[in-house]
């Protein structure tokens, strides 16, 4: 039996590599993406393990993010240097953002990191970093940079370096007196800026007074292990300060820094699951037509003796077999596509090198989906195999197509009540839940739609074929898409499954961007826009000094120029925290900008412990004009008074306090700025100007209206380009599909090619009808999935609406258009092979029976 | 290649169909099969022609080169007055179309289309309009009036015969091939059919050439041609049943004679 099976394989082995193919390419990804997160971590790993390479234990604050972190005094430092076992001990002033100005054109250096050092003057004393030539700083103005700083910055030892100081908020000019590298010879560890100061200047700098340290590293003498120092500095360890091994800070930095890259991850096992479930549609496909092909020999074998069980495990042990060597070659693609994606992330971020590294729980998860993926398709075909009669191995037994109606009333019986969730979470004002309604109603709609595929197939290519169907050719090319609608429909799957989530998420953003447009053209007096690119939230650590707004102001032309604070870290209003932030601004100022509706109260500029607040907020705090509360910022809690409630547009929502709480706020700079402009003046020549005056802090960037529009957009166009994405590897699944059915269609009709052949039908007209059915049913998918994708983002858009999110449901037509197109042209090509095969049937060989 | 030219004029013009000479050899070294031994046939405008033989003697490989469906190894073949030597797949297409029907053993509709669909399916394929006078005596000598609107599945073996027959005849081509015609069929709707091709032979002047194995169907033809062992061994004008079995019966002796 087992032999008869495997034997059967092989015969079969061109239609099943179409279903290894989709579980190479659903594992594929999952592989990759594991492979690449884990390689890249491995990375980090050996890059810290570098760093900390002589470190046996750190010393660091609990809450390095904290408004106020922890620092150690001289006397704390000199107790832990003392602990017995300590051989040498590096204490740590650092501070981040500490950014260089090239010397060719001012601009700021790009780096992932810029990172700035307080040094004492002497080696460093655990030997990381070497100094190649002139000394290390020891005074004010005198700094030492890394080789990779230097080349980046375009500044040699002796010249003058403009740096950037965070805290201090502004650039100074050094002295260049010294150049360092790593030990080993490497000019940076991975890719980043570093400039050394004096450490009694970096001191008061960054700390803000000399004799503090943000932490400091110490190395062992021989034969105290790390755990055992550890324990030893854990002893004598002041408050607010934890210490670590140098492993275990190795491994706690890599960690963080992965984070990054887990957008990357997420992507790829995104497109594992659209992969997996479109792989599902193929192989359950692939595994029908060849138990429908192989009806007489399963009858023989049962006719022989075989048991149902037997049949059906046959069919499932082939599918096994298929899984097997889809997973294999597909963990080895991944394995490729990690190497290339690592790659294309290490051209940009220099790292040291670790290998690939092949977990054993991606090699167990890579199988585990494949063999997953292709038993789930491959049971229902199975099931099919067990009941053919053994008498269908004497003569032909018909066995008729199951009515669809079973089928329909249990897609109706997902669909309706889908539709009512959709129509309630889009229609009724009902907050955040609206949208977790909305998502199971689509959801249900979802398989609704997959199970009333079938009954909808037949009228719709028909309707389509009217259009496509010239000529007897195409004619016969629209019946025969319309002939079995369970296998048009199944083919199709991958196709609406795919398209469904594009359109969707393109008519979301289509609808959003058209908003935002609609609402900066109608209703925003501000031309000008400055905006902080930061890495962390924007607390006021990064940004702009508030003060260059005087230079702005003084520009002919500007009529105001408002600087945007912002806080979200620790903050809290009426004793809830407040993840989406607190503003400071001049509110006066800001209303005069912004369309301010005032339902409560009034929307002025505030005082000292004033707040206004918008209306969704206020009813979920409880809170209105006149009231008191209590507001915590910066770790300080002052109770302010509500002046105003105003209505919530997409444009303008949130907690508003006045300029002087900005005081209270982690740091003084401001995150954005709003500029308006006198009638009648350009702003292209303000924005030149303003960007001058703006050079100084590293990462604002200064734009116009239109270029906020861009930025507010640019997360949904990568969103639309990741799922554009998707959307391709669907699309080359459900090419497969297609070819499979049109292959399985020509065998099975090989006799009615030959008799239209036999009859007169060129060549040329047998590709045509081919290639019609072939664009129908991909077009059916399309027309299918886009009407589903636009009503559900149609849908999403209303709920975004009643939020205030967005004003308008746009329809992406064009884009659309272009989907229908990419669809033609992918029915096209799956066409190719199959209509190449009809076309060189011979037509004797075709009409002569048995 | 020679260009496909359909309207070469060839001698013996007289003919609806003709061989000269035709060889047709299968494989090659020890496999190699004869199937035709410089067979010399011509078929006569406005006559029915039955071939008869054993199974093996060649009959279906002779019906199916002197269609076009089958090359010749060597020899001429003609249809009317086209030579279908060297004409490539565009050309054989195009003389399908204006020269030659078929009927099949097994009724060879296409299931997605209607019986009226099904006959009218040819004319559309060549983009040509059906005469509705002669669509409608088709229809009527055919019997199938009230049955036009079904498709294939609801219609009996012999129904689906008729509509095959109907649409061989509607395009009036220069020849009609049937291939055991009632191969599949029970006898009354066999009697039928050959009728139906017996009254478009002898009121309509169609010309059809038909392959059988069975005497009582090869008595409704003109003529009859054995064949035994690739060659034309004898022939039968105004045939009867008893008279073809008769030959048929000789015909084995013969053969059996001569393969021991």
């Amino acid at each position: 039996m087992i032999k008869a099976s495997l034997r059967g394989l092989l015969q079969r082995k061109l239609r099943l590599s179409l279903a290894v193919f989709a579980i190479v390419l659903s594992v594929a990804f999952l592989a990759g993406s594991l492979v690449l997160s884990d390689t890249l971590n491995a990375r980090f790993t050996a890059l810290f393990s570098t760093i900390n390479q002589n470190v046996s234990v750190v010393v660091q604050p609990k809450d390095p993010q904290a408004v106020d972190p922890a620092r150690l005094t001289e006397a704390q430092l000199r107790t832990l240097s003392e602990v017995d076992g300590v051989s040498a001990v590096s204490p740590d002033v650092s501070a981040q953002g500490v950014t260089p100005f090239r010397t060719t054109d001012g601009e700021p250096v790009s780096a992932d990191a810029a990172l700035g050092f307080g040094v004492d003057g002497n080696d460093d004393p655990l030997g990381l970093i070497e100094l190649r030539e002139g000394r290390w700083p020891t005074a004010e103005g005198e700094i030492a940079i890394t080789a990779h700083t230097a080349e980046l910055a375009k500044v040699k030892r002796g010249e003058q370096l403009k740096v950037y100081l965070p805290v201090l908020n502004e650039p100074r000019s050094f002295t260049v007196v010294g150049v360092a590298g790593y030990s080993g010879g490497r000019d940076s560890l991975a890719g980043e800026v570093v400039v050394m100061f004096q450490q009694a200047f970096a001191q008061r700098t960054f700390y803000g007074e000399t004799g503090r340290f943000g932490g400091a590293s110490f190395a062992a003498e021989e034969g105290v292990g790390d755990t055992e120092l550890k324990r030893r500095i854990e002893e004598k360890l002041p408050a607010g300060f934890k210490a670590l091994t140098g492993q275990e800070s190795s491994e706690e930095q890599s960690a963080q820094v992965g984070v990054l890259f887990d957008v990357f991850k997420y992507i790829l096992i995104g497109f594992a699951v659209v992969a997996g479930i479109v792989g599902i549609f193929l192989i359950f496909n692939t595994f029908n037509i060849i138990v429908a092909q192989r009806t007489r020999e399963l009858a023989l074998l049962r006719a022989l003796g075989a048991g149902w069980s037997q049949v059906a495990g046959s069919v499932l042990l082939e599918a096994l077999v298929v899984s097997l060597v889809g997973a294999t070659v597909g963990l080895a693609a991944g394995i490729g596509l990690a190497a290339a994606g690592e790659a294309a992330i290490t051209s940009e971020v220099e790292l040291p090198s670790a290998g690939l590294v092949v977990a054993p729980l991606t090699v167990i998860l890579a199988y585990l989906l494949g063999v997953v993926v292709t038993l789930v398709a491959a049971f229902v075909p199975a099931v099919r195999a067990s009941s053919v009669p053994p008498v269908a191995a004497m003569r032909d037994v018909v066995r008729p197509d199951k009515s669809l109606k079973a089928l329909s009333i249990v897609g109706a019986a997902f669909a309706l009540p889908g539709v009512g969730l959709v129509l309630l979470g889009a229609f009724a004002d009902l907050g955040g839940t609206a949208f977790l309604i909305l998502l199971a109603g689509a959801v249900l709609v979802f398989i609704g739609a997959l199970l009333l595929s079938p009954l909808l197939a037949r009228p719709i290519v028909r309707g389509l074929g009217a259009l496509v169907g010239r000529g007897s050719a195409g004619d016969l090319g629209v019946r025969n898409a319309a002939r079995n609608p369970r296998r048009t429909a199944v083919t199709a799957a991958a196709i609406i499954i795919g398209v469904t989530v594009i359109g969707m998420t393109a008519t979301v953003v289509q609808s959003f961007k058209t908003s935002l447009e609609d609402i900066m053209g109608e209703n925003i007096g501000v031309e000008v826009m400055i905006q902080a690119s930061v890495t962390a939230a924007p607390d006021g650590r990064q940004g702009f000094n508030p003060k260059a707004l005087e230079q702005v102001r003084a520009i002919p032309g500007v009529k105001e120029a408002a600087a945007w604070h912002f806080d979200a870290l620790g903050v809290s209003v009426a004793g809830q925290p407040q993840a989406f932030g607190i503003f400071a601004t001049d509110v006066g100022q800001a209303s005069r900008m912004f369309p301010f509706d005032a339902t409560d109260g009034q929307i002025r500029t505030l005082a000292a412990q004033e707040l206004v607040l918008d209306d969704n907020i206020a009813e979920t705090l409880k809170l209105k004009a006149g009231d008191r509360t209590p507001v915590v910022i910066g770790g300080v809690t002052r109770d302010y008074t509500v002046v105003g409630v105003y209505k919530a547009t997409p444009i303008i929502q949130g907690i508003l306090v006045g300029e002087p709480a900005v005081a209270d706020f982690p740091g003084p700079l401001a995150f954005q700025g709003f500029v308006s402009l006198n009638d009648g003046v350009d702003a292209a020549p303000v924005v030149e100007k303003i960007e001058t005056i703006m050079k100084d802090y590293p990462g604002v960037q200064v734009g116009d209206r239109q270029s906020y529009v861009d930025q507010a957009t640019a997360s949904y166009d990568f969103l639309l380009i990741a799922v554009q994405i998707l959307l391709l590897v669907a699309l080359v699944i459900a090419l497969l599909g297609i070819l499979n059915t049109l292959v399985l269609s020509i065998v099975e009709r090989t006799r009615e090619l030959g008799l239209v052949r036999a009859v007169g039908l060129s060549r040329g007209g047998l590709v045509w009808m081919i290639t019609v059915e072939s664009v129908l049913i991909t077009v059916f998918g399309v027309f299918l999935g886009l009407a589903l994708g636009v009503g559900l983002g149609a849908a999403f858009t209303k709920a975004l609406m009643t939020l205030e999110f967005a004003t308008v449901i746009a329809i992406p037509w064009l884009e659309l258009a272009q989907y229908l197109l990419a669809a033609v042209v992918a029915g096209v090509l799956a066409a190719v092979i199959p209509a190449r095969m009809a076309a060189r049937l011979n037509v004797l060989d075709a009409i002569s029976y048995e | 290649m020679t260009s496909p030219v359909t309207d070469r004029p060839v001698a013996g013009a007289g003919a609806a169909a003709r061989a000269t000479d035709l060889w047709k050899v299968y494989g090659s070294g020890e496999a190699q099969v004869i199937a035709l031994r410089g067979v010399n046939v011509e078929l006569e405008r406005g006559r029915f022609t039955a071939i008869m033989g054993p199974s093996g003697s060649g009959k279906s490989t002779l019906m199916h080169c002197m269609a076009g469906l089958d090359s010749a190894t060597r020899g001429q073949l003609a249809i009317g007055d086209t030579a279908l030597n060297g004409l490539g797949d565009a050309g054989l297409t195009r003389l399908r179309r204006e020269k030659v029907g078929f009927i099949f053993q097994q009724f060879n509709l296409l299931p997605t289309l209607t019986a009226e669909e099904n006959i009218l399916l040819p004319l559309a394929i060549a983009g040509r309009k059906p005469d509705p006078q002669w669509f409608k005596t088709v229809v009527d000598t055919v019997g199938l009036g009230d049955r036009l609107g079904h498709r294939p599945n609801q219609l009996s073996g012999g129904q689906q015969q008729r509509v095959a027959c109907a649409r061989a005849l509607v395009a009036q081509p220069e020849v009609i091939f049937a291939d055991e015609p009632t191969g599949n069929l029970d006898s009354r709707s066999g009697a039928e059919i050959l009728s139906f091709l017996r009254r478009s032979v002898t009121e309509h002047g169609q010309t059809i050439v038909m392959v059988t194995h069975d005497a009582n169907a090869a008595s409704y033809a003109d003529r009859v041609i054995f064949l035994a062992d690739g060659q034309i061994v004898d022939e039968l004008t105004e045939p009867t049943a008893d008279a073809v079995l008769d030959r048929i019966k000789r015909l084995d002796v013969v053969a059996t004679g001569a393969t021991e």
